[in-house]
């Protein structure tokens, strides 16, 4: 790190020069690109003989706002990237993998159909709060300080996916009042004028010189704890300094521009890799690149407008920030690869060894009985009274009804069920991660995407072939994280860190998609949120062929799966093909979950909390876990279907969201136990 | 490991067996609902003069599923889509169910409002199955943009007749007049369509009236409905395939908004600088009240104060609940405010 002064100020002029040359460049181009057709020739009229023409004052009063708003957030979120990634030592942190941008979105919605007078007086102070709580928790779920880049960034995932279907749901069933959010969600620089310039200005440029003064304390950070602490610096205060400047500047960006991921990731890691890392370079080198990335997909998103209609900046910045983070990936982490990095299944204390046999009958009483159960819960309409009555045969055909519209939905939600929890035994198996399952390696995003394109964008396609285009679309996206993958032994970290940059990618589609959609994206909204709604025999005949034949094989590998827990060398002693091992499991659990997921939506978190749970009942074993999870996985989703379409009746809960609101106090009890294995 | 794996398979097997009760269960199902629905007729049928019963010939609707033949015209009907219950209501018939009666209630017009006893069945995209047949409906009206899904489904209920109010080719007026005639046929209500099609011709030439005798005559317009967020604008341009601009043509009034492409919604998203060059026509918008998007957020913005519109006071205000994807209803509203802001 020490180098050579008159090298690193060829560097310095390298980026500062390069980057403010590009800028220029792309300030111009940005300022000639839109939906009105203006020549170069007349911008540049504009800039230096304005007249009160039409043209010119395009340029001026709404192109140059946009322009200047995009130099600003640019800026923000690289800042808000370079602090987080000193403060969590973690190269993978930035706003979006800490989930602040969802966070900060998300506040912004529920201000925006809840409270629109408090949200229209103070949305920093929204997106703020959201943003904040949003890394807290992703940060400690993550395991605080301690934690590996890897599970870090699992984390702040997490945490956006359960954010982003709270999100969800006010979009279904506050459709009217916020569907003039959709473009803004996507991440927008459209202005109309200065203010909201006006408003970011202040607070990104106070919030740059503050990182920059302070830029002496966060290089010591850089080091490590114990000689940081003697050279008398505040350690845990400057962590905190950065964390608070962090967080608001994102806030602040987002609650103007809206989610705009990647740029805080790839800005900061330009210039480390061009080998500027004392902060006070590094935090105005990365400042200066984010603009230049933003504005790059700004000028992009606009020139394609004219074919495809105006792409919103969040989806262009994915295209161009994934494919970055693949190669980060499979280039640059070399200390990801073989098992230097101790990830451990391990979820915290003992087991608490209940007696298998016995789990295994108490739940598979609990399925029956809640199925039958679940017979008699509906909408409100149908008074309980009347089905009784119907039992007893005095008026048939009510109960007839209503079990033809229930039944298979429910067994179709005990099949999907079984499916997505197996799924997650094996994925967190093959990845040797408890907070794995198939969303984490693409499946969720590929499957979505898929669904959507069928969906929105060639909606003559007959909706039965939704199914199909989501298997298709969640299966593409798991094989394009294997063959990557595959160079580097199928390494689980390597996997997952791909399956978040593929799952950014699918995600951006979906919200580009969304977007251009239907006119209320309800319906998308509730397929990607996972729903039982409206299910027939014919999906329950999907998903059990899936079961039928998948589950046998996974019983079969199911000792294998075992082996695969002792980490890549030791199970490579005991004779195991390791690469094969994993690959099958990875198969056989994506399919399971491409499965489920064509039938029932994007129902997440199931395949991530029911195997964890079933580790903490009967610790490490694949057969067995595979059996209780199965019954807890349908028990989840049996219930989550009976008690969507009862309590709210007749409006219908998707089966998705609810699963999230039990997941989401599920990770808050994760955080505790972490906590408290801290503490002891 | 041996015990596990010998629960694991019962367990399969029951879950089996009673997806295979379930499947039979299915038989039973549709047998006992065809009883009840013949009990649930016998009310109905007591209520009509026999004589009547027997003139009745079977109605045939031609619809996106195909066709449906109704032995009768449908009495209680529910609709999934507001086009479809402003329609029913249109023809002096109440529906049994609509989809989201409080959102209902503040977008669609007051003319074609619900009455008390019409059963919410839930959201639009994703309408309640159980309460629609708890209400034994005997027609069911769906659209295709969020119900097809559930075709078959709502079918196994009641006889379903599908539309899609955002057409694929032609304009959506052309189809809102398609659909009502249908549902006018299935209801036996088509003496009264023809005079609400009547009514509203007469409202047209009034309109058109008195547009000449303020000299708007023959104007020609773009049509907006324009919302913000977070600062930024987003305006959905009326193009010729939609409802708004097909009615205001049968007004006189000419569109100048051109698209390029074919719009299945009937609009084309833009910003303020699609603006300037439709400066010259005159500009009919719908935004909010707690949304003026042509205030506050434009007061001082050079390009929309340099629009001749703008200058020369030509820009027209309509109310933020103008339904812009209703059926004859709607239209009259939507001639009532345009020529109520022109003419002001």
């Amino acid at each position: 790190m020490m180098k050579n002064p008159s090298h690193s100020l060829g560097r310095v002029i390298g980026v500062f020069g390069g980057g403010i040359a590009a800028l220029v460049v792309l300030l111009f181009l940005s300022l000639c690109f839109g939906e009105a057709k203006i020549s170069f020739q007349a911008v540049i009229d504009a800039l230096f003989h304005r007249q009160d023409i039409p043209g010119h004052n395009i340029v001026w009063d709404l192109r140059m706002p946009r322009t200047v708003l995009g130099l600003l957030a640019g800026a923000g979120l690289a800042v808000a990237g370079v602090l987080l990634q000193t403060i969590t030592k973690n190269p993978l942190a930035s706003t979006d993998t800490l989930g602040i941008n969802s966070g900060a979105y998300f506040m912004v919605v529920l201000g925006t159909a809840f409270f629109p007078t408090v949200l229209s007086t103070s949305p920093l102070l929204f997106a703020a709060l959201g943003g904040a709580i949003a890394a807290m928790i992703a940060y400690i779920l993550g395991g605080g300080r301690t934690a590996s880049p890897i599970r870090l960034a699992l984390a702040g995932m997490i945490v956006s996916l359960v954010i982003e279907s709270f999100t969800r749901a006010i979009h279904i069933f506050k459709a009217t009042e916020t569907q003039n959010l959709f473009l803004w969600g996507a991440g927008s620089l459209v202005q109309v004028n200065w203010t909201g310039v006006n408003y970011a200005l202040p607070w990104v440029i106070g919030i740059l010189i503050l990182a920059i003064l302070l830029g002496k304390s966060f290089d010591v950070l850089d080091l490590d704890e114990a000689t940081a602490r003697s050279l008398g610096q505040k350690v845990d205060l400057t962590r905190f300094i950065g964390l608070a400047l962090a967080v608001l500047v994102a806030a602040v960006v987002v609650s103007v521009v809206g989610p705009i991921g990647f740029v805080g990731l790839v800005a900061p890691h330009l210039i480390r890799l061009v080998g500027l890392r004392k902060h006070r370079w590094l935090i105005p080198g990365a400042a200066l690149w984010g603009a230049v990335l933003i504005t790059t997909a700004d000028v992009l998103s606009r020139m394609v407008r004219s074919s495809l209609g105006e792409m919103p900046i969040g989806a262009v910045m994915a295209i161009i920030g994934a494919p970055w983070l693949v190669w980060l990936v499979l280039r640059k982490m070399k200390g990801i690869t073989g098992s230097a990095l101790k990830m451990s299944m391990n979820v915290g204390g003992r087991p608490a060894k209940v007696n298998f046999n016995r789990l295994v009958v108490i739940s598979f009483i609990m399925v029956v009985g809640l199925i039958l159960v679940s017979m008699t819960m509906g909408g409100t309409t149908i008074p309980l009274k009347q089905l009784f009555a119907s039992l007893f045969g005095s008026n048939e055909s009510s109960y007839s009804v209503l079990l033809n519209l229930r039944l298979p939905r429910t067994f179709v939600a005990a099949g999907a069920g079984i499916a997505l929890a197996v799924s997650g035994v094996l994925i967190q198996a093959a990845v040797r991660n408890p907070l794995a399952d198939a969303s984490i390696i693409g499946v969720t995003s590929g499957a979505g995407f898929g669904a959507m394109l069928i969906l929105i964008a060639w909606p003559q396609v007959p909706v039965s072939m939704m199914p199909i285009a989501a298997m298709i679309g969640g299966i593409a996206a798991a094989a394009c994280v294997f063959i990557f993958a595959w160079r580097k032994n199928l390494n689980p970290s390597v996997l997952i860190l791909l399956g978040i940059a593929v799952s950014a990618f699918g995600s951006a589609g979906i919200q580009a998609l969304i977007v251009r959609g239907s006119l209320w994206g309800s319906s998308g909204y509730i397929w990607l949120t996972g729903s039982t709604y409206g299910r027939t025999w014919d999906q329950f005949k999907i998903i059990a062929i899936f079961l039928v034949v998948l589950l046998p094989i996974a019983w079969y590998l199911g000792r294998r799966f075992d082996l695969l827990a002792f980490g890549d060398e030791s199970s490579t002693g005991m004779g195991l093909a390791v690469r094969k091992t994993r690959l099958a499991a990875m198969i056989v659990g994506v399919l399971l979950a491409a499965g489920a997921v064509s039938v029932v939506g994007t129902v997440g978190f199931l395949g991530l909390i029911v195997p964890h749970a079933v580790r903490v009942l009967i610790g490490h074993h694949s057969r067995q876990s595979i059996i209780l999870s199965s019954l807890f996985g349908a028990l989840l989703l049996v219930l989550t279907d009976a008690i969507g379409r009862t309590v709210l009746a007749p409006i219908e809960i998707p089966s998705g969201m609810l699963i999230t609101l039990i997941g989401a106090p599920y990770f808050l009890f994760l955080l505790v136990r972490t906590f408290r294995r801290k503490a002891s | 490991m041996k015990r596990s794996l010998y629960l694991g398979s019962i367990t399969l097997l029951i879950l089996l067996i009673v997806s295979g009760c379930g499947s039979s269960n299915n038989g039973n199902a549709n047998t006992g609902k065809n009883n009840g629905s013949a009990d649930q007729n016998t009310p109905t049928s007591t209520n009509t003069p026999p004589a009547e019963t027997a003139a009745e010939q079977p109605i045939t609707i031609k619809h996106n599923k195909g066709e449906t033949v109704l032995d009768k015209p449908a009495k209680r009907v529910v609709v999934l889509e507001w086009i479809f219950a402003e329609s029913v209501i249109a023809l002096g018939v109440q529906p049994a169910g609509n989809a989201d009666n409080a959102e209902y209630a503040k977008w669609v017009t007051a003319e074609a409002a619900l009455g008390a006893d019409v059963q919410d069945v839930g959201l639009r995209w994703e309408p309640n199955l159980e309460t629609i047949a708890a209400l034994k409906p005997d027609l069911i009206i769906s659209n295709t943009d969020n119900n097809a899904a559930i075709y078959d489904q709502l079918k196994a209920i009641a006889p379903t007749i599908e539309f899609d109010p955002y057409p694929n080719e032609g304009d959506a007026y052309t189809g809102m007049e398609d659909i009502f005639n249908n549902i006018a046929l299935a209801l036996g209500k088509t003496a009264e369509a023809e005079k609400v099609w009547k009514d509203l011709d007469q409202y047209y030439e009034d309109a058109k009236a008195k547009l000449a005798a303020a000299g708007k005559a023959d104007l020609n317009y773009v049509a907006s409905q324009a919302f913000t967020s977070q600062n930024s604008i987003t305006l959905r341009m009326f193009t010729d395939t939609s409802t708004v601009s097909q009615t205001l043509a049968r007004i006189g009034l000419k569109n100048d908004w051109r698209s390029d492409k074919f719009e299945k919604y009937g609009f084309t998203d833009s910003t303020i600088e699609a603006l300037p060059a439709v400066a010259d026509s005159n500009f009919i918008y719908i935004v909010q009240a707690d949304d003026n998007v042509f205030g506050e957020p434009v007061k001082d913005n050079k390009v929309w104060n340099g629009l001749n519109f703008v200058k020369e006071k030509r820009t027209y205000p309509i109310d933020g609940s103008t339904w812009t994807f209703g059926g004859p209803l709607s239209s009259k509203t939507i001639v009532e405010r345009v020529v109520a802001a022109l003419t002001k």
